[in-house]
């Protein structure tokens, strides 16, 4: 058992482009669920729009790449009205039961053979990130550690200061966690310690992870996107408006008896998380320069649901730390499994049963995992794993 | 209890006074006024209200036995339900068919039988939420504070006062969830005084209320009225019923039987009959 | 450990423990089968091959027993995983060639391969069309046909629903692993008369019970106990989808994912009753559906556990006050939707084979038909699945490509919620 491997696929998952785009997922999903209830399960269908979007621009509009981005938001809309408009005056289950047919329903026009001349039929549509990567400043080819240390120039400095500021955000929410506020000069001090800690801990996680100069510009325009969107929605929920959504969740009676217009809220709120989740979609797309319909399937939109409520819904870290976290949990188990499997020639058996006969299980046992995680999670810590059991946010019927 | 008698009091008084105790009376200024609403589930006819005005400015008691079509009556007409037929209107303007938010926006502004206090909110936050046309509440300018700091300064200084009034200023930072249930129904109502409403509509708000409580409730019912505002309330305290009330209707079956000043109705025999026929008639012949 | 961890515990190793010693891993098949459709045309006097999708075509092995089936995607290609090279039957339904077309003589609808044909482990079949010369079935024929297939498909989907909406009706609980008890059935069916050989008449009666104690236990071990602790519905939603996820990859990992059809009843010459083709099978599995339906129908309508269902639904408060167990009907609700969906599975793996994605790929279809027929009402599920079934089969016949017939379910989904968001007989919501 290579345990040195396990935990560098560990690592590299934590910031990896999966789960930079299950975070722009996550945050998207946040507004509609975790803020305002609404159980959005076509989220995968929001991801399509904007990783049609960019497809179809470049392969079947004659306009710029850079279009794409404002079709898949229309598609994202326009999406959003579809699922919102019958459902947003009901209760909560029809907008479910809605949503994921819609997503479903997408999945399969777009991989039809009827409307293969528009959208590329089951193939997809392939080959369309070439604007995007001229833009990358870094070498496709080159390899590139995440390690301050063994970078050059004025790059460990600015890697230093990035990794203080996450340490500091960490150490923040630790002390909060812990129940402290810090208005006193020494609880400052304990957050500035932990903060410095928490750097000295992704310091030490860096030191082996290496990316690609392809992925390292996913990832860092992948990141960035979420750090922008985290912040849009910070500031929304602080505001009037986010206020709303969080009363809507709760008791929407009470907040249409307040002549708030609970309707209009609801699919503002759809719609903007869905507008949020166009861009993983395209991150996703862009980063493979290519788009299948069958990446877009209801599982997808599970699996960005278990990331979220892992972290820890109706929260900003939690729609970002909950997908860091999901993808090193599946990486760990991924990789672990796989050396299990090797190191035991072939087939894993316990007791004589033979739990593992061929390769292609792993990743079935991983998914079972994920849907036994969702289970615990949502029966033992809805508030997610870091989640603050008070304001805990999912009974809002 | 007549000697005290404030401005507002005296004013609803005077304006009840020569209009008739029957179903249907008409009113000097009605501030609402509905045509035969009906409403029926499946075989049940819920609500089957012929004609009836609310005296502006006064404070009307909404009474009858469980199951009588109080709560119906008032998700009508605050567009919380839709009736098979029937009209009303609220300061002359036409309702059928309005949407719940839009009945609130007119100064129609209702609590309910089991109070909405949002329990995962602050008292604060809930109270915020109240205030009508806050900036604050279109996202793109939520987005940025300095549209809406300001107001939302003026709204908070407008909560805690009537939390000071309502006694809950104490609460004002914990989850509405902690508060008991009384103090839920006072939070209930002074957060339905933040929308400035003209008519304020009560469904039982002293059901569970303890009775030191229900006293200071009394008075702030009464403090409505002062301050200009319509009060329609529903309350099965036959006590309560005649120390605030200007008018009372009486509904059973979801028809209105009876309507008169307090002392009228507790010498109306058709009232005692409807509640002889259930199985509050007792409580309420013992009140009397 | 708490009371309710141990059910939860308790619940998932019954479960596993069940399920888990059922079958043996399934083994990766190499051998394949290629089943290529091809259009020829003249363009410009030069002749050119364009695929065709969307053909029905089946393999079936010496014994009988179906190996595949399924319609060409749009390389006109469909593939049947094999177990090894040997004799096998393939067959392309000629009725679903795009209209205007037909077989060319070279290449006939029905072929043989012998083992010996194997010369690599994958073999090609190649079919080519060209303008029809024959006169295809008329319109009302064509529609006489679909009627049937709706009526069959539409039948197992209310089977299906009914458990679905008594169990929203009584909990409140929208169910997202529904689906994963329909596939149940169809494992398990799959597991005594193909694994153990047992006839599938003896096999179904046990495979209906074991469905209903497969929903006694999620009851039991999961959403029961969530019940008590007064977790909220829209929680026990999110579980019952982590349940789905869970399920559904444990039929992957024990099942592997392919579909594979049941042994008996598999190989059957159609009878022709009018303008409509039908097998016996499917006959005899549309009346049986039908006979349990009106069963359904008449227990709920008649008897006292019927009526106390309903109570339940009604008013959980109001039934417990007059001395209805509501807890123990529930249990009862989860028992009965749970067997009905292992029927309904079964008859669907008869129909079309059984696979682990088999109820998840018909829940959304369950969903359309509760919706349509109203929420939480039994008999709302019977009417709206069949009809939902129906017009899924109908509408191809409107220039609906067949890869496309979900997509009218969910416009009637969409239409129903506009227009009359409680369906046909469901109620209003009460407020306040
Ligand atoms: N959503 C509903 N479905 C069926 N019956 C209802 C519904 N809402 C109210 N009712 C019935 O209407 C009648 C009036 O109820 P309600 O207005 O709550 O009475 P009150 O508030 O006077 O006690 C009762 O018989 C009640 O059972
Ligand atoms: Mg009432």
């Amino acid at each position: 058992m290579n345990w040195s491997n396990i935990f560098e696929a560990t690592l590299s998952a934590f910031f990896g482009v999966n789960a930079m785009y299950y975070a722009i997922a996550a945050i998207g999903l946040n507004v509609q669920f975790g803020y305002t209830g609404l159980l959005n399960f076509g989220q995968a269908g929001f991801m399509a729009c904007g990783a049609y979007g960019l497809g179809m621009t470049a392969h079947y509009f004659q306009i710029s790449f850079w279009w794409g981005i404002a079709i898949g938001i229309g598609y994202a809309v326009v999406l959003g009205l579809i699922m919102g408009v019958p459902t947003l005056r009901l209760r909560a289950d029809y907008l479910a039961i809605v949503t994921i047919a819609v997503a479903e329903v997408i999945r399969l026009i777009v991989r039809s053979v009827r409307f293969k001349v528009y959208v590329g039929g089951s193939d997809g549509i392939n080959e369309f990130s070439a604007s995007y990567r001229r833009l990358s400043p870094y070498v496709e080819s080159g390899r590139y550690p995440l390690s301050p240390f063994k970078a050059e120039g004025a790059v460990p400095y600015v890697m230093l200061a990035a990794m203080l500021a996450i340490g500091l955000v960490l150490g923040a929410a630790t002390w909060n966690k812990l129940g402290k506020r810090f208005p006193s000069v020494p609880q400052r001090a304990g957050v500035g310690l932990t903060g410095v800690v928490w750097m000295l801990v992704l310091i030490a996680a860096s030191l082996r992870v290496e990316y690609t100069g392809y992925s390292l510009w996913t990832v860092t325009v992948g990141w960035t996107l979420v750090a922008i969107f985290s912040v849009f929605v910070w500031l929304l929920m602080r505001s009037p408006w986010g206020r709303v959504l969080k009363a809507i969740r709760e008791d929407e009676d009470a907040v249409r008896s307040l002549g708030k217009n609970v309707y209009s809220y609801k699919m503002q709120a759809l719609i903007l998380g869905g507008v949020i989740a166009t861009f993983a979609g395209m991150m996703f797309s862009v980063e493979r320069g290519s788009v299948q319909p069958d990446n877009y399937s209801r599982d997808l939109t599970f699996y960005v649901l278990t990331a979220l409520v892992l972290g820890g819904a109706a929260k900003i870290s939690g729609s970002i730390v909950g997908p860091m976290l999901f993808w090193g949990i599946l990486a760990f188990a991924d990789v672990f499994l796989n050396e299990l499997v090797k190191s035991n020639g072939g087939s894993v058996e316990v007791f004589g049963i033979q739990l593992i006969g061929n390769i292609s299980q792993v990743g079935q046992i991983q998914l079972m995992l994920v849907g036994l995680l969702l289970i615990l999670l949502m029966v033992f810590r809805p508030q997610g794993l870091f989640g603050n059991r008070k304001e805990m946010a999912l009974d809002g019927r | 209890m007549a000697d005290d008698l404030t401005p507002a009091a005296a004013a609803a008084k005077a304006a009840l006074a020569d209009v008739t105790p029957e179903p249907g009376s008409k009113k000097l200024d009605p501030i609402l006024i509905a045509n035969g609403v009906r409403r029926t589930f499946g075989g049940i006819t819920a609500v089957d209200v012929d004609h009836t005005e609310v005296q502006r400015g006064s404070i009307t008691a909404l009474i009858g036995p469980n199951g009588a079509g109080k709560t119906t009556f008032f998700n009508l007409l605050t567009g919380f339900d839709k009736p098979d037929a029937g009209t009303w209107s609220f300061e002359g303007r036409s309702m059928e068919g309005l949407a719940a938010h839009k009945a609130a926006r007119l100064g129609m502004i209702r609590t309910f039988q089991l109070t909405k206090s949002l329990t995962k909110m602050s008292v604060i936050e809930n109270m915020k939420l109240g205030a009508t046309g806050q900036v604050g509440e279109q996202w793109w300018k939520g987005l940025f504070p300095f549209m809406w700091k300001q107001q939302e300064a003026e709204i908070e200084q407008r909560a805690d006062e009537l939390l000071a009034r309502f006694k809950l200023d104490h609460m004002r930072d914990e989850y509405a969830g902690t508060l008991s249930g009384g103090q839920r129904k006072l939070l209930e109502m002074s957060r339905a005084l933040m929308a400035r409403p003209k008519m304020v509509m009560l469904d039982e708000p002293m059901a569970g209320v303890n009775p030191a409580l229900k006293q200071s409730l009394n008075q702030h019912i009464k403090g409505l009225r002062d301050e200009g505002m319509t009060v329609l309330f529903v309350e099965h305290d036959m006590d309560m019923v005649h120390d605030i009330s200007d008018w009372v209707v009486v509904m059973a079956e979801g028809c209105i039987i009876a309507e008169g000043t307090p002392d009228q109705i507790s010498n109306n025999p058709a009232v005692i009959d409807a509640y002889l026929g259930s199985h509050q008639g007792k409580s309420l012949l013992e009140d009397l | 450990m708490t009371l309710r961890t141990r059910h939860v515990v308790a619940a998932v190793l019954l479960f596993c423990a069940l399920a888990g010693s059922l079958w043996s891993p399934a083994r990766a098949a190499d051998t394949t089968i290629k089943i290529q459709v091809k259009d020829q045309v003249q363009v410009d006097g030069k002749s050119k091959k364009i695929p065709v999708a969307g053909v029905s075509v089946s393999v079936v092995d010496a014994s009988g027993a179906e190996m595949g089936a399924g319609v060409t995607d749009d390389k006109g290609i469909f593939v049947v995983a094999l177990p090894g090279p040997g004799d096998y039957t393939i067959t392309l339904d000629e009725s679903t060639l795009p209209t205007g077309t037909a077989l060319t003589a070279q290449t006939p609808a029905v072929r043989q391969v012998k083992a010996d044909d194997f010369i690599t482990a994958n073999l090609t079949i190649n079919y080519f069309t060209g303008e029809a010369n024959r006169t295809t079935k008329s319109f009302i024929d064509k529609l006489a046909q679909r009627t049937t297939d709706g009526a069959r498909l539409g039948l197992i989907i209310a089977m299906c629903s009914v458990g679905l909406s008594l169990i929203f009706g009584t909990t409140g609980l929208t169910n997202f692993a529904h689906g994963e008890m329909v596939t149940f059935g169809g494992l398990v069916a799959f597991l005594f008369n193909v694994s153990w050989g047992v006839p599938l008449w003896i096999a179904a009666p046990v495979v209906i019970v074991l469905g209903g104690l497969f929903g006694l236990v999620l009851d039991a071990g999961i959403f029961g106990p969530l019940r008590r602790r007064g977790i909220g519905l829209v929680s026990q939603l999110v579980v019952s989808v982590g349940l789905s996820i869970l399920l559904k990859n444990f039929f992957l990992y024990r099942f592997g994912g392919r579909v594979r059809p049941l042994k008996d009843y598999s190989l059957q010459t159609s009878w022709k009753i009018g303008p409509v083709d039908i097998t016996p099978r499917d006959f005899t599995t549309a009346v049986l559906s039908l006979v349990v339906l009106v069963a359904v129908a008449l227990a709920i309508q008649r008897s006292r556990l019927g009526k106390a269902t309903r109570a339940v639904s009604d008013n959980p408060d109001l039934a417990s006050s007059t001395g209805i167990d509501s807890q123990q009907i529930i249990r009862i609700v989860w028992f009965i939707g749970g067997a009905l969906a292992a029927l309904g599975g079964i008859f669907r793996g008869l129909d079309e084979g059984v696979g682990p994605d088999m109820g998840a790929d018909l829940l959304f279809l369950m969903f359309a038909g509760i919706t349509l027929g109203g929420l939480g009402s039994a008999f709302g599920a019977l009417i709206g699945g069949f009809i939902v079934g129906l017009f899924v089969e109908v509408c191809t016949l409107f220039g609906v490509p067949t890869e496309l017939k979900k997509v009218p379910a969910l416009v009637v989904l969409v239409l129903v919620l506009l227009v009359r968001p409680q369906g046909i007989l469901g109620r209003r919501e009460r407020v306040g």
